[in-house]
């Protein structure tokens, strides 16, 4: 059973909302406002503590009264006859099952597409058009006639005026704040207290975050420092995190490259959720790291060697020679590929000098014949080149090379260039 | 035969490791031949060699095979000369691949390898020693060594370690490469380079007989 509180209060409307909310909540925790004037709730645990319907009814009436409420109360088995009844009546009304039809029978139409927006009004009019006003009448229409004529609107309107639809409460959920923020006593300038203090704000995060099935895709931290601005640092993720620890690492190491540089006296931490990241891993496919415990590693690394000098390569869409950049590495899992043939032979790779090796360079008969580098030094015994390379003419990277492959006598070969604009001959790689 | 004979036949048989059957299976490498049985998972393998030896094709050949498994790798790059476009002519899915740029800083590549076979997971992980200098590479700590074959071991993580010298302590499989010569198409001055021929031996299982591996050129 549920029971449905209207207010006919339109003067103060929004105290009106918070007061009907309020007495709502005083009888059911799981509350459906169907608008700002109505309120319904299930009743049916209350029969073991309150009796019976009527009881419950007059319980509800009583405490409305307390709160000085103009609102009307209707009682049925289903909602949307709950809402019709409270709508329809004044005072209190109870529908007791089975008895539906006939209290809904006198309630115009227009009240029943006031009810619910999602029927087109046009539906209204053909209805006037066939003669029928009240409820009563569109239920005594045969079901599938109006079925053939309205379609599923016409089912759905029927079942609403019979007293028959059951639907769920449309409980909307409580708005979740993903924010965390203390005032110290005193300022603290370690890290290690302040992350002490951070792992006990990180924590509730988290399980607020696995109480929504959510995920930080972005940590927000802002620090009040003492006689100092305030300093903000935002981390976010490749892949979602829910786990508190490895948040805290990657805040730690964070900190530890870029300390605040004042004592602290006031933290705020803030995330920003998405979906967490679901994957069903395949009993036959190979194992990946993974994604919170590679995230905190990576940071690690970039601690130790850069941020701009970890990640996956990507290649460029250019011509230009060792055109790359780094990204975060996919770590789906993927199933084995198809043998491919042409993966069963071996290429020849090169192993570059970055940067390149500036060289003197004997030129004879239009052929480099000697090369000197820092660790490179040989006679020329074979060369193949030049092979011309440029591009970007029209912007200031613009490059243009002339490239040769040469075999020297330590044995070795390498890849040499002249930069035309600049006339400067380097070393680019070696072929290993 | 005749100390076993003289145990009590309650006691426990000593089982050595050349008797402990793998976990997981081989990284299969079809096309060297050295590496017939494929790369034992949860050790460590060397390859060595000079310049111009094919370590590097050799690497993302290895490296080729595993991402298209579906692996997770990554290349810790001492000296900062791997190069992307080869990598991916060779096979490799760059994407399932963690680059570590160290910029010359030999402390640097090995801490980071050290947390990146902790993390786990990973199918294989390159150190690469190249063109390091080699005064560098005789103050590397022998416990490293140590400390990186007891993270791996019982993973299916491999540790490709390749160098100009034998540094491992302690490795399963030892590669020494050698080139033989290169492979120029025309006459000069009208030369292209086809490819390499090179020599690869085993040193660790030690196996006599010499190999020969054919380096192609990407068209």
């Amino acid at each position: 059973m549920y029971a449905c509180i209207h207010s006919s209060d339109a003067a103060n409307a929004s105290a009106t909302q918070d007061a009907l909310l309020a007495l709502a909540v005083e009888f059911s925790p799981e509350v459906e406002q169907t608008c700002s004037d109505t309120v319904v709730f299930s009743i049916a645990p209350l029969r073991s503590m309150l009796g019976s319907w009527q009881q419950i009814a007059s319980e509800i009436a009583r405490r409305g009264y307390a709160r000085k409420l103009k609102a009307h109360l209707g009682i049925a088995g289903n909602v949307d006859t709950a809402i019709l009844l409270a709508r329809k009546c004044e005072g209190t009304l109870l529908a007791m099952p089975g008895e539906e039809a006939s209290k809904l029978a006198d309630i115009a139409l227009e009240r029943l597409f006031a009810h619910d927006l999602e029927i087109d009004n046009s539906v209204l009019e053909t209805l006037h058009q066939w003669g029928l006003e009240t409820c009563g009448d569109l239920a005594g229409l045969p079901e599938s006639a109006l079925t053939e004529r309205l379609g599923m609107a016409g089912v759905y309107l029927r079942q609403i005026a019979l007293g028959v639809r059951q639907r769920a409460l449309r409980v909307r959920a409580p708005e979740v704040s993903y924010e965390e923020q203390m005032e110290l006593g005193h300022p603290l300038e370690q890290l290690e207290p302040l992350l002490f203090l951070f792992g006990r704000a990180l924590g509730d995060l988290c399980a607020r975050l696995r109480s929504q099935s959510q995920a930080a895709r972005l940590l927000d931290l802002r620090l009040a420092l003492d006689g100092a601005r305030e300093y903000g640092c935002r981390l976010e993720f490749p892949v979602a995190l829910d786990e508190s620890r490895s948040l805290l690492k990657l805040l730690q190491l964070h900190l530890e490259r870029h300390p605040p540089g004042a004592a602290v006296v006031r933290f705020r931490l803030r995330m920003e959720t998405t979906e967490p990241r679901r994957v069903q891993g395949g009993l036959f496919l190979p194992p990946t790291p993974e994604p919170d415990k590679l995230q905190v590693t990576l940071a690690r690394i970039a601690g130790l060697v850069g941020k701009e000098n970890v990640g996956s390569p990507e290649l460029l869409y250019t011509y230009r020679p060792d055109a790359f950049r780094l990204t975060a590495p996919d770590l789906r899992s993927f199933p084995p590929e198809a043998d491919d043939p042409r993966r069963h032979l071996l290429r020849l790779s090169l192993r570059l000098f970055r940067p390149a090796l500036r060289a003197n360079v004997h030129i004879a008969n239009q052929a480099p014949t000697r090369v000197c580098a820092a660790g490179v030094n040989g006679t020329v015994v074979e060369r193949s080149g030049p092979w011309e390379s440029s591009g970007e003419w029209w912007a200031s990277s613009e490059w243009h090379h002339q490239e040769w492959d040469v075999a020297l006598d330590d044995g070795a070969l390498y890849r040499i260039a002249r930069e035309v604009p600049a006339d400067v001959w380097v070393v680019v790689g070696v072929y290993d | 035969m005749a100390n076993t004979a003289q145990l009590s036949p309650f006691a426990k048989p000593v089982r050595f490791r050349s008797e402990i059957l793998p976990k997981f299976p081989a990284l299969r490498i079809p096309a060297v031949p050295l590496l017939r049985r494929g790369i034992s998972r949860g050790g460590i393998t060397e390859i060595t060699g000079p310049r111009s030896s094919g370590r590097m094709s050799v690497l993302l050949h290895i490296l080729a095979q595993a991402t298209a498994r579906g692996e997770i790798c990554a290349v810790v790059d001492t000296n900062d000369q791997f190069h992307p476009a080869s990598a991916a002519a060779a096979g490799v899915k760059l994407a399932r691949l963690v680059w570590v740029r160290c910029r010359g800083n030999t402390e640097h590549a090995m801490r980071a390898a050290d947390l990146l076979l902790h993390a786990g997971g990973f199918g294989v992980v390159i150190l690469d020693l190249c063109e390091v200098n080699r005064k560098v590479l005789n103050r590397i700590p022998l416990s490293y060594w140590h400390r990186f074959r007891r993270a791996i071991e019982q993973t299916p993580t491999v540790l490709l370690v390749c160098s100009s010298s034998a540094q491992t302590k302690g490795c399963w499989h030892h590669l020494q490469l050698q080139l033989q010569h290169p492979r120029w198409e025309g006459k000069p001055p009208f030369c292209l380079l086809q490819g390499l021929d090179i020599a690869g031996r085993s040193c660790k299982p030690v196996e006599s007989a010499v190999q020969r591996l054919s380096l192609e050129r990407t068209a």
